[in-house]
């Protein structure tokens, strides 16, 4: 069966947080999307949401292959959050700064992938801080500290390539250790 | 916050002219959703259960069997409508025009229904898939000329 296994990692978090950007980011191909086009309260941040999932995939500077997965980010496709983490290396939360209580967002997803989480490993990255200062890297640090967790957490920028391939990185190094 | 009633609000936030801008209208809209997935039912006794959602995975009518829940089988139906149509594009098959899964225990139809929504069916083990799938598409042709209407 292990020569089955293919070494993948998801991305997760709120709606708008920008995991299909990110993919999107640092894909080698075009990346598999399924977003479309949003309704209701959910228009009003963005005009298309994730409804399965995204995938694509990216060469490693040592070859390796690593597949990413992202998922959607509405609570009611908690059924693909399961099914997309089986198997996976690891989990890279992002975080939409620009959000009324991006703290416990974090909570939210922290505590929702908790198995998952325990059995790999996360980092996390925080997009729209530039946008919306309602909470600095220090307040997540604090909040993981209160948790008793501690976890690399980056500000980055979900549409940049350097910024979630920094991530990426962090992710394999802290599996790694 | 009800979808229906609110998908006719945006409507008119856009300019657009819909038939229905009130809650009443969006009553209006869910019944006759509704009527058409009893119709359903009557012309078809195989049926066992049919919801009607939007692409986005929300829950807009349904008649499912007692204990369905609705957001969950919502959600389910357009992540799945959503993934296979990019299958089909990607093996150039064109534009996806239904999913059949054969169950155990009975069948699942996933249609798109119109641009917005789409209708999951669900049929016993022992029907005639092809009387079935053609009261589904009847049930389809309804919704998209209803939902039409509403966008004039
Ligand atoms: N300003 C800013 N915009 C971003 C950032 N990351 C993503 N965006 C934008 O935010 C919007 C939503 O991004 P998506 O990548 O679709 O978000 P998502 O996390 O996949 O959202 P769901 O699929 O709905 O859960 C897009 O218009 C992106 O261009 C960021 O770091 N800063
Ligand atoms: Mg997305």
């Amino acid at each position: 069966m292990n020569g089955m296994a293919q070494e993948k990692i998801i991305f997760t978090g709120p709606v708008g947080a920008g995991k299909t950007s990110a993919i999107a980011a640092i894909s080698d191909v075009p990346p598999v999307r399924t977003d479309v086009a949003c309704r209701g309260e959910e228009r009003a941040i963005k005009d298309t949401t994730t409804v399965a999932m995204d995938y694509s995939y990216i060469q490693l500077d040592d070859g390796r292959r690593v597949h990413l997965y992202g998922t959607p980010g509405q609570a009611r496709f908690d059924f693909m959050w399961e099914l997309l983490t089986r198997n996976g290396l690891g989990l890279v939360l992002l975080i939409n700064n620009d959000h009324p209580e991006p703290l416990r967002q974090l909570d939210f997803y922290l505590d929702a992938f908790a198995d998952f989480i325990r059995q790999t490993g996360v980092v996390i990255g925080v997009t729209r801080m530039g946008i919306a200062d309602r909470a600095r890297l220090d307040d997540y640090q604090a909040r993981l500290f209160e948790r008793g967790q501690v976890y690399p957490v980056f500000e980055i920028d979900g549409r940049s390539g350097d910024d979630v391939r920094i991530l990426v990185q962090a992710l394999l190094a802290v599996l790694t250790i | 916050m009800d979808v229906i009633e609110e998908i006719f609000r945006d409507q008119q936030a856009a300019g657009e002219t819909a038939v229905a801008v009130s809650e009443e209208g969006s009553r209006v809209l869910r019944a006759r959703l509704e009527q058409i997935l009893d119709g359903l039912r009557e012309d078809c006794g195989d049926v066992t259960g049919a919801i009607v959602s939007g692409v986005d995975g929300m829950a807009w009518a349904q008649r499912l069997p007692a204990g369905f829940d609705q957001n969950r089988f919502a959600a389910m139906s357009s992540a799945l409508l959503a993934l296979s149509d990019n299958l089909v594009k990607e093996a150039g098959e064109g534009s996806p025009r239904k999913v059949l899964i054969e169950g155990e225990g009975g069948n699942v139809f996933l249609m798109h229904a119109g641009d917005q929504l789409l209708l999951t069916i669900f049929t016993r083990a022992d029907s005639n898939l092809g009387m079935s799938l053609a009261h589904a598409n009847h049930a389809v042709e309804q919704i998209a000329r209803l939902m039409a209407k509403c966008d004039d």
